[in-house]
């Protein structure tokens, strides 16, 4: 095991420090490890653990091909995601930078074909045709598509240039329509699904030229329907390797390191809601020592608000993180030390520490439940520490509004179908003490870490975007991933090339 | 939910027949749903008519809808298909690029009909394959109708059942008796019983039950699988009567219940309630002992506040339908109902449907209003 530090608990920040001089290769395998062994886990430091090394790949990646890139770091998600396939914080990121990465490719093919008009059309670059295409579905809780190739809004935050929507699955709006409609349904030969038909993702796709059928197809040059092939941008499908003389890389490192001040940014950027939605004199409940719900309660203490928090510990995986957030605030862990904030207490808000078992008894006497999930689901539902299911049930009981405060890189594309699966069970040790030998001997432990909260037992989002239904996260889902890289297990991907 | 078609029309101005085209092709092929039929049946107009201009073409297409809606007796699936269609020749016609080659357009669209029915058939097979992943070792499920994507949905299952991962899955399948007046079983039926043999065949246990005893099994259930003929703008289905009350039991019981659907269904339409579909279909039939005063009056004070839009055609559409009861009539039975009970649709709102599972991926109902945009606007 080549751990870094000698002598210290290998954890995120020997993590951190140990991808600076090992290579890519050991670091891949150090990281895998860690997060096998849940050395690293939970939803923050698997995505900056990933985002870090994702930085590493692609600043290694000897490529100015975006192509070769993409599988690249393809390959390295799909080993990651494998490892501890729980921890989606590690798929969300890759697919993030992954979506990064078409972006840039896209916006380069755009710039640098300009008006061209040339018919050549390699299939070397899938991005623009690609979104037509469904991912096969061959992972155990299958891939969630909401809207195929996410359509800008008009105050959509990651907007993509104009351009980069027409080439999409959907026929986008305003003057992109035509555009997309007929797109020439090209192939790439990297990571088509040979065999596959392209499954029609949009609804006029069923009218579309029968070209489309065909993978590797080119548009046709003026044999089958001319009227088809007359896009503008038609261009844009082909050539790129050609002209793509920008480099690719250096912004993709850009867009990668934006994507790491977004994860450092966004507790800040999820607590500037906090006024918002406390108000003096309330009663919040909230669960487990989450930063995000800390900073956020902070944030609404020191508008001068006075509230009263309720605190369930989380018994038995999470209850000691609890009581020193409580007590010492957060960033207490060693780990993190360079992070730590006063507690709410020093604050001047009253925080009363009750177990479990209470959340119920003391419901009635809430005014806001304000919980911080482990994932959330492409449909609206999360996954959050054991213990948010019953709060959140109590709270629909009591018809106590739920929060859940939550960065954008928890959000993933999965589509539950089977919750069990998601749930992951920990050390059984921690109910029952295995000195317990007796019980231990007689008695079945289970010790659940995760909870599944249904979308239905919530009430609104809040991520760093703003606030949200639990009905619109599939929106924003759209807008963050692509629809080709949902699926990162690649098992249907017959002739993906390895760029690693 | 194919319906037995209405007396053949002669049309008089024109010489195509779109109506007798539309009924005679979802006969010569049972997995054709309604709106491929219907686009198909356009095309097929498209080809016998010469048209040489834009407005010409599109204007044929809006009369030829208008008619084949109005001898429809429930035109709203089938509207999914004319509208996609009028709206794909709106945006490629008028495009300034391409009106040049109009006869090009037009000979493609002509060319490609059947290409546009395998796809939309191609969709079910997506959709097999994705809604197999709902369909677990143990799972129970229950489903109603003869929903040929439902059928191939539970079939997939049962066909991966087949291979070394094995999935053993029940189903309990509603069946809705037919009513007595109808001599032959209805479409429906025998339809829902293909389903039901081609399960059993595939070793996969299924029970029949009646629409009585769906709230007795639900405990039994662990997701509800129904089939669509629209989905609407808000998300809710319209369906089989009866998917509204299976819906409401599912909901009530805490099960999900997903709707199984291509997305050429999804239909401009926003309904605010069971009366706002636009069909008439007496269902509702209130009498006293004089009879003969046979009052309609169902839905009437909803139906008064509708926009005056919809009352006509669906006015339009119930003359025309009593017109076509009473050429039935001729035949025989004097007091035949015009509506069959297996012909019935009802409209399952949002908020009881857990997900639309479409070729596209499983959409929450939300989700819809979006898709109908991105062909719209």
């Amino acid at each position: 095991m080549p751990s870094a530090t000698v002598g210290q608990t290998p954890s995120l920040s020997t993590y951190l420090k140990s991808l600076k001089h090992n290579d890519i290769e050991t670091s891949i395998e150090l990281f895998i490890s860690l997060l096998k062994r849940r050395q690293i886990k939970n939803s923050r430091p698997c995505a900056i653990a990933t985002i870090s090394l994702l930085l590493r790949v692609v600043g290694e990646a000897r490529t100015r091909d975006a192509q070769q890139l993409i599988e690249r770091i393809r390959a390295v998600g799909r080993r990651l995601v494998a490892a501890q396939p729980r921890e989606m914080a590690v798929g969300n990121i890759v697919r993030r930078v992954l979506e990064n990465v078409r972006e840039v490719a896209e916006r380069d093919q755009d710039a640098a074909d300009g008006g061209s008009e040339g018919s050549t059309s390699i299939p070397s670059t899938p991005i623009r045709g690609e979104t037509m295409r469904r991912p096969a579905f061959p992972t155990k809780f299958s891939e969630f598509s909401p809207l195929h190739g996410a359509a800008t809004i008009p105050q959509d935050m990651h907007a993509r240039a104009p351009l980069a929507t027409s080439g999409d699955s959907s026929p986008a709006f305003g003057g992109t329509m035509e555009a997309a409609l007929q797109r020439p349904p090209l192939v790439s030969s990297n990571t088509s699904y040979a065999g596959q038909g392209p499954a029609a993702s949009s609804l006029f796709s069923i009218l579309q030229h029968p070209q489309g059928r065909s993978p590797y197809a080119t548009p046709p040059t003026g044999t089958q329907s001319p009227a088809l092939k007359a896009s503008p941008f038609k261009g844009d499908e082909g050539q790129t390797s050609a002209s793509e003389k920008l480099d690719i890389k250096a912004e993709v490192i850009t867009s990668i390191q934006d994507l790491q001040k977004e994860l450092e940014e966004v507790d800040d950027e999820i607590s500037e809601f906090a006024q918002d939605h406390i108000h003096n004199n309330e009663v919040i409940l909230t669960h487990t020592s989450s930063q995000t719900v800390q900073r956020f309660l902070m944030k609404a203490a020191s508008k001068k608000r006075k509230f009263t928090v309720f605190h369930a510990e989380a018994y038995p995986n999470d209850h000691l993180e609890t009581h020193a957030t409580i007590v010492n605030g957060g960033g207490a862990t060693a780990e993190d030390a360079d992070e730590r904030w006063k507690p709410l207490t020093s604050m001047g808000i009253t925080v009363i520490l009750i177990p479990d078992s209470a959340v119920f008894a003391l419901m009635s006497r809430i005014n806001k439940v304000i919980l911080a999930p482990h994932t959330v689901l492409a449909n609206g539902s999360l996954i959050a520490a054991a213990g948010a299911s019953t709060i959140a049930q109590a709270a629909k009981t009591h018809r106590v509004p739920v929060v859940v405060l939550s960065g954008v890189f928890k959000l993933s594309p999965v589509y539950p179908f089977d919750t069990d699966e998601l749930i992951e069970y920990g050390d059984p040790g921690k109910v029952v003490p295995f000195q317990d030998g007796e019980f231990m001997d007689k008695v079945d432990v289970v010790n659940p870490v995760y909870d599944f909260v249904d979308a239905e037992l919530i009430d609104l989002y809040i991520t760093n975007l703003g606030g949200h239904a639990p009905s619109y996260l599939y929106r924003i889902v759209a807008d963050h991933y692509r629809v080709e890289d949902i699926d990162l297990s690649g098992k249907a991907e017959g002739g993906a090339v390895k760029a690693g | 939910m194919a319906q037995p078609p209405p007396p053949p029309q002669q049309s008089r101005d024109n010489a195509f027949d779109i109506v007798s085209t539309y009924n005679a092709l979802l006969h010569a092929d049972p997995d054709l749903t309604m709106p491929v039929a219907a686009i198909e049946a356009l095309i097929l107009a498209l080809a016998h008519t010469p048209s040489t201009t834009v407005s010409e073409t599109l204007a044929l297409v809006s009369t030829l809808t208008a008619r084949l809606k109005t001898h429809t007796r429930n035109p709203i699936s089938l509207s999914a298909g004319t509208d996609l269609f009028q709206q794909y020749l709106i945006t490629n016609l008028q495009r300034p690029s391409s009106s040049s080659d109009f006869d090009t357009i037009r000979a493609h669209l002509v060319q490609n009909g059947r290409l546009f029915v395998s796809r939309a058939k191609a969709a079910r097979a997506t959709i097999a394959a994705f809604g197999r992943h709902f369909i677990r070792d143990g799972t129970t499920v229950l489903t109603t109708g003869g929903s040929r994507v439902v059928g191939a949905l539970l079939r997939s299952a049962a066909e991966a059942a087949g291979d070394s991962s094995s999935i053993r899955f029940r189903v309990i399948y509603v069946v809705f008796p037919t009513s007595p007046p109808t001599p032959s079983p209805s479409p429906s039926a025998s339809e829902s019983s293909a389903n039901i043999t081609a399960l059993r065949r595939l070793n996969i246990p299924v029970a029949t039950i009646p629409p009585e005893a769906i709230a007795y099994s639900l405990s039994a259930v662990t997701q509800c699988f129904v089939g669509a003929e629209g989905v609407v703008e808000n998300g809710g289905v319209v369906s089989r009567l009866g998917t509204l009350q299976m819906a409401m039991l599912a909901k009530a019981a805490g099960k999900p219940f997903y709707v199984v659907a291509e997305s050429h269904k999804f239909v401009r339409l926003y309904p605010l309630g069971q009366g706002d579909l636009g069909v008439e279909q007496g269902i509702v039939a209130f009498r006293t002992a004089e009879g003969g005063g046979e009052e309609e009056a169902e839905e009437g004070g909803r139906e008064g506040e509708g926009l005056d839009g919809r009352r006509e055609a669906s006015d339009e559409g119930v003359a025309d339908m009593d017109g076509a009861a009473a050429d039935k009539a001729k035949g025989g039975a004097a007091l035949a109902p015009p509506w069959r009970l297996e012909d019935a649709v009802d409209y399952t709102p949002p908020h009881l449907i857990s997900g639309i599972i479409t070729e596209s991926g499983v959409l929450l109902p939300s989700a819809v209003s979006e898709e109908l945009i991105k062909i719209w606007f």
